[in-house]
């Protein structure tokens, strides 16, 4: 079964940390790859640029409309994903709880469609 | 240059469709990601399963707490993602605006951060 992890994080916070805490999380997601990969339960992710970058596209009546920004201001933004292989529920909250955000940030955790029904 | 592209629909909405009617969004899906795969500019995605089954996971003083639910409650929720191959945020927000879902929901474009960067 996979699983999207969806990390967020005080973009501000994180914008203000020192290069060598930074490097100290890289490092810490490196870590938690490295372990996943050979078991192959790491699939896939990305880190995402600031939500300054982000547009919202809607289409309707065939019109496209863009507005600037996230879908949602939220207290913590969206800074990437992990997908993930887990065998349950229990395995991917434990995976999600050793993402070096989930100490200062909040991991969305979401069972992924199996591709036959999609 | 990859994006994601957060696809954010009514879940309650999607449900009351029957299902001649979601199986002619699935193949719209198909179609497009058929499309965009022959122009090496698919490079994933998933529909995810309705926020009911999300949980929220943090780690604060070496303690998981456990939410259940999505990080955020909004109007729209997010239903899935497609990460994709685009030459700039132009090209990127013409793709988001042929996902089907953009004529009912709203599609976050984001560019993700170059691997090399972190």
């Amino acid at each position: 079964m996979q699983y999207l992890m969806l990390i967020y994080h005080e973009e501000r916070q994180w914008a203000e940390l020192p290069e060598a805490e930074k490097q100290k999380v890289y490092e810490g997601f490196r870590v938690l790859r490295e372990d996943l990969e050979p078991r192959e339960k790491f699939k896939g992710g990305n880190a995402l640029q600031p939500t300054p970058t982000a547009a919202t596209v809607r289409v309707r009546n065939g019109k496209r409309s863009v507005t600037d920004g996230p879908f949602a201001e939220t207290k913590e933004q969206l800074g990437g994903y992990i997908l993930v292989e887990a065998k349950d529920h229990e395995e991917a909250l434990a995976i999600a709880a050793r993402i070096p955000i989930a100490k200062s940030g909040s991991i969305e955790v979401r069972p992924v469609m199996p591709p036959q029904q999609a | 240059m990859q994006y994601l592209l957060l696809i954010y629909l009514e879940e309650s909405r999607w449900e009351r469709l029957d299902d001649p009617e979601q199986q002619k969004i699935y193949q719209e899906y198909r179609d497009l990601i058929g499309d965009l795969q022959k122009a090496g500019k698919f490079l994933g995605g998933n529909e995810l399963q309705p926020t009911s089954t999300a949980t929220t996971v943090r780690v604060r003083a070496g303690k998981k707490s456990i939410t259940d639910g999505p990080f955020a409650e909004t109007k729209e929720q997010l239903g899935g993602y497609f990460l994709v191959e685009a030459k700039d945020l132009d090209e990127a927000m013409e793709i988001a605006a042929r996902i089907p879902s953009a004529t009912t929901g709203s599609i976050e474009v984001r560019p993700v951060v170059p691997r090399q960067a972190q």
